[in-house]
């Protein structure tokens, strides 16, 4: 157990220089997720056009909606498909083979320390946001926070493993990164980053329901502004424990099978 | 590349370019079949292993010792290999627009044998070199004892545990250095990259410390361990490289080029390194390299691959013998002597004014020598064994040539 505390110290903290040495990258990276913010400013929009609300939502309700989907988004992403893809294809993954941990460990510790060298910069646009939309409330106690705290570290857990899961198949295919990138427009569809899931068609809801990618975005967003309470909280945080342990096991099979194909070129 | 190898050759003899001593066909062809017969006499049988106790273990999950046909011998190898086989399926596309429409279509396969039903045995605290030509199989030979790759066939048992399970105790136990594949972190000290090691392989403080120290002496790593990696020259990384790779002080190592690119006083830093390493903890150690000095330095028995099969296994010298048939007497003269009268004692390799070269048989070195001194004039006389390079190349041309001949002793000695 010490050994493993120590493990986890070790590498967060490597990681966390690492990723510090990206700082300016990392804010780049950023504002290319701003979708969420573009699409506050067309709702609010539509919000005003339609005399102060639209669909139950008014612009303060908008503002902390859509404040939150980018909170959540930001602190979702995982670029490992990428990197799997790469170090796959290149060879990469040899000397992490070699090594008494399942590589997986190092790529969460990257994604996990990373998440820290954003929060200034959050902070940042989060008061910003605010400022712009007076009135909005984004949260209605530390309650909420906390728990929102939870929902959006197991969406993290599932998009990572989603994105392992597609890395990963790059022991079969050329370009695996090709299905990552299937998977931003459908997350952009189907995640609630575009428009809060009440305004879908209900027959279209009810589809999306059923995937994981409603759990990403749309639900911790509810947990976080407040919309969502307690039974729906405690069903929510149990769908999202589902879908991070299936993926879990996905990626464990996954990642057995791929490993007998493995070709360790290079070098 | 040349000059890399000139720059090295401190000996004369590894100056020389690989095709410059080339025996002639027929006395190769004679070659081989006895070169086998030497391997049957210096290697030990392989044990024979049956289909059932091939894939032997117990219940629970723990590999059972295998039964050996010869059952008087005290400790098992470090490394046992049997039939080992791995077939890649390579994707071929015509060059240009019409090629990959076509490939696109239907992909044309081909099976490529790269490790070719290769058994051998290392004991423990061996060195052993790997040479072979590029593309033989060495590397790919090394990536399965090391569970990177999984065996298309074959059986493969490293210090008692079969590779590609990649169990925990198994991979502590080992390390691959592979030429300048980066384990270290580019961005960060490579003193980051020790401490993860350190993490991940649960090595307590105290030995952490003594191996650093140990290593900061040999290697000189003072005061490169602390600035980036992406900042360190060739030479200082692959110092670093080598120290993480062994910080966890394995037992068994496969070292695949580990001192490709590096200038001379390098090379033999590293080279010091392994031998000491080697004597310290008894470490089983394979090497494959192309600098044939690393390999003359560190390694007593060679394994010759080409094309995914080995063509020699067995000691150094002997390979020189048993390949290079001759020595080479270098001849000053005092005065002029016909071509034809020097070819009267051996072959007559290079011939310059009053410098020629002739290559005489290795038995009747002496004799001939001696007759040469007696007979003609003579200003200066040496005589040397050609350069290892030289037989090496001599020895997979050979192969190349009589492949059908070597098939069909590979068989015969199997089947003893």
């Amino acid at each position: 157990m010490r050994a493993r505390l120590n493990k986890a110290w070790v590498l967060f903290s490597v990681w966390f220089a690492h990723m510090s040495a990206y700082r300016a990258e990392i804010i780049i990276w950023m504002l290319s997720g701003a979708i969420p913010l573009i699409m506050m400013a067309v709702w609010i929009g539509k919000a005003r056009a339609a005399g102060g609300e639209t669909g139950g939502f008014n612009e303060q309700q908008f503002a902390a909606y859509f404040l939150a989907a980018w909170i959540t988004q930001q602190l979702i992403v995982a670029w490992v498909a990428w990197e799997l893809d790469y170090q796959i294809r290149q060879g990469h993954l040899s000397p992490k083979l070699l090594r008494p941990m399942d590589p997986m460990w190092e790529h969460f510790a990257g994604h996990y320390s990373e998440r820290l060298v954003r929060l200034p910069f959050m902070l940042l646009i989060i008061a910003a946001g605010l400022f712009i939309v007076p009135g909005t409330r984004l949260t209605p106690d530390i309650g909420h926070v906390m728990l929102y705290a939870v929902s959006v570290s197991l969406a993290f857990c599932t998009r990572f493993l989603i994105a392992y899961c597609i890395g990963i198949l790059a022991f079969w295919f050329d370009q695996a990164t090709a299905i990552d990138d299937f998977y931003f427009v459908a997350a952009a569809f189907l995640t609630g980053a575009f428009a809060p899931l009440e305004f879908y068609p209900p027959a279209l809801r009810g589809f999306i329901e059923w995937t994981p990618f409603p759990y990403l975005v749309y639900y911790p967003v509810r947990v976080l502004t407040g919309a969502a309470q307690g039974p729906e909280i405690v069903r929510v945080l149990g769908v999202q424990v589902l879908w991070a342990a299936a993926f879990y096991v996905l990626r464990l099979a996954l990642w057995r099978r791929g490993l007998a194909r493995y070709g360790a070129v290079g070098a | 590349m040349l000059g890399r190898q000139q720059a090295r050759g401190a000996h004369p003899a590894h100056a020389r370019p690989v095709q410059r001593l080339s025996v002639s066909a027929p006395a190769l062809e004679t070659t081989l079949p006895r070169l086998s017969t030497y391997r049957e006499a210096v290697v030990p049988p392989v044990p024979v292993i049956t289909a059932a106790n091939r894939t032997s273990r117990s219940r629970t999950g723990r590999v059972v010792p295998l039964r050996m046909s010869h059952s008087n011998q005290p400790a098992p190898p470090a490394i046992q290999v049997l039939d080992l086989e791995k077939v890649y399926t390579v994707h071929e596309k015509e060059p240009g627009l019409r090629g990959s429409l076509a490939s696109f279509v239907r992909r044309k396969k081909t099976l490529v044998h790269a490790v070719d039903r290769v058994s051998f045995e290392i004991d423990a605290g061996q060195m052993v070199g790997f040479l072979g030509p590029n593309g033989a199989g060495k590397t790919t030979a090394l990536k399965m004892l090391a569970g990177l790759l999984h065996p298309t066939d074959g059986f493969v048992r490293v210090s008692g545990h079969t590779p590609k399970e990649r169990r925990t105790v198994f991979l502590k136990n080992i390390t691959l250095v592979m030429g300048q594949k980066q384990q270290l972190l580019w961005d960060l000290p490579a003193l980051d990259s020790f401490l993860v090691n350190q993490a991940i392989y649960e090595i307590p403080n105290d030995e952490y410390r003594a191996t650093m120290r140990e290593f900061s002496e040999i290697l000189e790593l003072e005061g490169i361990l602390k600035k980036q990696v992406r900042k360190l020259s060739l030479g200082e990384r692959m110092k670093c490289e080598l120290a993480a790779a062994l910080l966890h002080r394995p037992r068994v190592l496969f070292l695949d080029e580990p001192t490709i690119g590096l200038d001379v006083n390098m090379q033999v830093r590293i080279r010091e390194f392994v031998a000491e390493y080697n004597r310290r903890f008894n470490a089983t150690v394979i090497l494959t390299s192309h600098y044939m000095a690393d390999v003359t330095a560190l390694c007593k028995r060679i394994i010759v691959i080409d094309k995914g099969r080995i063509v020699f296994d067995g000691d150094l010298s002997a390979l020189v013998e048993e390949a290079a048939p001759g020595k080479t007497v270098r001849l000053e003269l005092s005065e002029n002597v016909s071509d034809e009268r020097l070819a009267q004692y051996g072959a007559l390799t290079s011939r310059e004014g009053l410098f020629a070269n002739v290559l005489v048989p290795r038995h009747a070195t002496s004799r001939l020598a001696a007759r040469m001194l007696a007979e003609l004039p003579v200003a200066d006389v040496t005589i040397e064994d050609p350069p290892i390079e030289g037989v090496i190349g001599t020895l997979f041309a050979g192969a190349n040539r009589t492949a059908p001949a070597a098939a069909s002793v590979e068989v015969e000695s199997a089947t003893r």
